[in-house]
């Protein structure tokens, strides 16, 4: 069970961060279909940043020491420039999507065509492979919370909540979830938050009170740029050892049906992105998960073909989506750019 | 606004370029320039190291060196994954790279188009790209080359071909009617069987009870297949001698194209939380999974082809065949003009040609040490500790040994 949940989050939570993303971007009302793109670029940034650093030689002294606060640090400055990075990514598609009024839907996937491309490009040029690692060690020992880092000894029980939220996990997760809940409040609860969902629903009479919707446009893709590139990084380095390859094995793609699926609604979005989370972690150790903690693994004794347990967390987005679509309800002026004139 | 914007994108352009150029592992050292022409000349000897003797560090000689007439005498086509996989490729490659750095050859590697997804056609259109490039041997790693090898050496016999992890090829690719035995294909094989056996004897002797195998190619590789094989047999040995009982999950999955996924991650995951201890990662780039779930639990992965105890600190010891050692020999056949001692043979190297073990300068091991290790292998050189290669056997009933196999 401990087990379950621990890599449950491994894979909602940037799948998670990144839907809030796309829903930033939405409901300024600019579509945002290179989530995928700018997940690839943060995810390289990042890991960059980190190979960078190890080579310098820093935090080679908090490692050694076990510090680990100093490590967390690491990691979460990893983060800020991996949100940094796509960020600025971002910024080409809010240029051609609200300064040249260019199709959306193109604009973002000529960001997704390019970010792997590109992204190999650079790799390759910097350590002549397709994949650009840390430059020392595993991302465990460096960025992940355990009870031995924590100074209890390895074979300490530290409850069913400690083993699960504790041990074993990264900071990162939590950063993110925290990330999470203060966006959404933001977006609902302040006035930053309704004047952008404004702009996504009736920009012409948010501009009538005086509203920028540009800017507005500007601030919601940007915010949006910043969170998918961290979410890049954050899967990066929970599900790839902190590497990287020009590849999120799809998880933007992932991320815009989970917003979808959440139906533009943080709360909702959280609930799909676990839900899938919790099939691909059952797909992927089926056969070594024990629910009720009696040493038999059920799922992987009944027999059932491990095709099946793959196709699940897809069969499940589509069930899932076929019950929930009728009610869902995009923001009305998304992919529209915004004219002055059309009052 | 538009200016800003514009001023913002360029300024992140410079600022990445600019940190690809600070990267000191960066391959950014410009290629010196070769004034000289000839096919015989260098094309770029290390460090000035014209005069100071044999090159023995891969790391220092330049992997991407030119020539002024556009000419490479020796080539490497590249398996599926990464030159510098850390493991198969990259070992080939060092042997290459030491050999003709060491004797004055020129040097090229060429990777078939579409990656990991290369069809016999793209691997076909690198062998003809190399030997438009004046290549007079090409070496190439990997099984997967057979179809393409066939082709490129039927209509190109003034060619040699090293076909590493390989083996004689025929003209054509049938059982009924294979036609002659191509003369300028060598087969180079390792008896994975042996060092796999060494490595699992090891980490048995060494305390482990519960053991994993994840293996690369599906199945399909017969030296993945080989090192399985062996893996188990000796870890069955060890535990017979000690009297002990051990546990093993075998598994193929998310291993097909050698690639670390998170997938993969994840039932590794599993494994070590359900109190696997030691996991055998048997698939070039597959290791970087599988030692981030190592380091996640505190377990340990045993490497592949080379030692990769530098990668891991999870890495325990390497089940190594001697790549660099076996380019070294074919080159060097070809080379002295020797050839017809390989030609369109099955050449397998095992112990008793020092071309598998475990890697003894970066020993760990403590409750297994060298001098048993030493032992063990004098024994399966002279004969006396027999290793089936025959990986059909695998899911037989082991003394000591409960086997489960994963699909």
């Amino acid at each position: 069970m401990t087990f379950l949940i621990r890599q449950t989050l491994i894979y909602a939570v940037p799948l998670m961060i990144v839907a809030l993303a796309g829903v930033f971007a939405e409901r300024s009302g600019i579509i945002n279909l290179a989530l995928e793109g700018i997940m690839i670029f943060g995810a390289f940034i990042g890991v960059l940043f980190v190979n960078i650093v190890q080579e310098a030689g820093g935090f080679a002294g908090a490692k050694a020491d076990g510090d680990w606060v100093a490590l967390q640090g690491f990691a979460l400055l990893a983060m800020l420039v991996a949100a940094a990075a796509g960020a600025v990514f971002s910024l080409l598609l809010s240029f051609a999507s609200v300064n040249l009024k260019a199709d959306q839907t193109i604009g973002g996937t000529a960001l997704n065509l390019m970010a792997p491309a590109l992204v190999l490009f650079f790799i390759r040029i910097i350590v002549n492979q397709n994949v650009l690692d840390m430059a020392m060690g595993d991302a465990p020992p460096w960025f992940m919370l355990r009870k031995t880092t924590l100074g209890f000894s390895r074979t300490d029980d530290l409850g069913f909540l400690g083993e699960t939220f504790i041990n074993q996990v990264y900071p990162a997760t939590y950063v993110c979830i925290l990330l999470f809940i203060v966006l959404s409040v933001i977006l609902y609860k302040t006035r930053f938050g309704l004047r952008l969902r404004s702009c996504g629903e009736n920009p012409q009479a948010a501009d009538s009170l005086g509203i920028n919707v540009y800017r507005m446009r500007y601030a919601g893709t940007t915010i949006s740029g910043a969170l998918a590139g961290m979410g890049g990084f954050v899967y990066a380095l929970t599900t790839a050892n902190c590497s990287a390859n020009g590849d999120v094995a799809g998880f933007g793609f992932l991320a815009l049906a989970v917003m979808i699926f959440g139906n533009w609604k943080p709360l909702n979005i959280a609930g799909a992105a676990l839900l899938f989370g919790l099939f691909k972690c059952v797909a992927a150790s089926y056969t070594s998960i024990d629910i009720n903690g009696d040493g038999v693994c059920l799922l992987g004794e009944i027999g059932i073909s491990v095709h099946l347990y793959r196709m699940m967390p897809y069969v499940i987005t589509l069930v899932v989506l076929a019950f929930t679509s009728k009610k869902s309800r995009a923001p009305k002026a998304e992919g529209i750019p915004y004219d002055k004139g059309q009052r | 606004m538009k200016k800003l914007t514009a001023m913002l994108l360029a300024m992140a352009m410079a600022l990445s370029l600019a940190a690809c150029n600070s990267n000191p592992g960066g391959a950014s050292s410009e290629p010196p320039a070769n004034s000289q022409s000839g096919d015989a000349d260098p094309a770029n000897t290390p460090g000035g190291g014209e005069s100071s003797g044999p090159v023995s560090d891969p790391n220092a000689i330049d992997d991407n060196p030119s020539t002024a007439d556009g000419k490479y005498e020796i080539a490497m086509i590249t398996d599926v994954g990464d030159l510098k996989d850390k493991s198969f490729n990259e070992g080939t490659w060092n042997g290459v790279k030491l050999y003709a750095a060491n004797n004055g050859k020129t040097y090229k590697y060429y990777r078939p188009a579409n990656g990991n997804e290369a069809t016999d056609d793209d691997r076909y259109n690198a062998y003809v790209a190399a030997i438009e490039a004046g290549a007079k041997v090409i070496v190439a790693p990997g099984f997967l080359q057979a179809g393409a090898m066939r082709k490129a050496a039927a209509e190109h016999p003034e060619v040699n071909f090293v076909f590493i992890d390989g083996f004689p090829l025929t003209e054509r690719d049938s059982q009924d009617d294979p036609g002659d035995v191509l003369a300028n294909v060598a087969g180079i094989a390792f008896q994975e069987e042996q060092c796999g056996y060494l490595a699992g004897y090891a980490v048995v002797k060494e305390g482990f009870t519960k053991l994993g195998f994840s293996g690369g190619g599906g199945g399909d590789n017969p030296a993945c297949c080989r090192y399985g094989y062996g893996y188990v047999q000796g870890a069955n040995a060890a535990a017979a001698e000690m009297g002990v009982n051990v546990e093993m999950r075998y598994s193929w999955a998310y291993g097909s194209n050698y690639s670390p996924s998170p997938d993969l991650q994840s039932m590794m995951q599993g494994w070590y939380s359900g109190g696997t201890e030691i996991v055998f990662a048997c698939g070039g780039g597959m290791f970087s999974s599988i030692s981030a779930a190592a380091a996640a639990n505190d377990g340990y992965v045993v490497g592949v082809d080379v030692d990769q105890s530098s990668q891991s600190d999870t890495v325990i010891t390497s089940a190594m065949k001697g790549l660099e050692q076996s380019v070294n020999f074919a080159l060097d056949k070809q080379f002295t003009g020797n050839w017809a001692d390989i030609s369109g043979t099955g050449t397998s190297l095992g112990a008793k040609d020092d071309a598998v073990g475990l890697p003894t300068a970066t020993w760990s091991m403590t409750k297994f040490t060298v001098a048993e290790y030493e032992t063990l292998l004098a024994g399966i050189k002279d004969g006396s500790v027999s290793v089936d290669a025959d990986y059909a056997n695998l899911e037989q009933s082991y003394s000591n040994l409960t086997l489960s196999v994963e699909s």
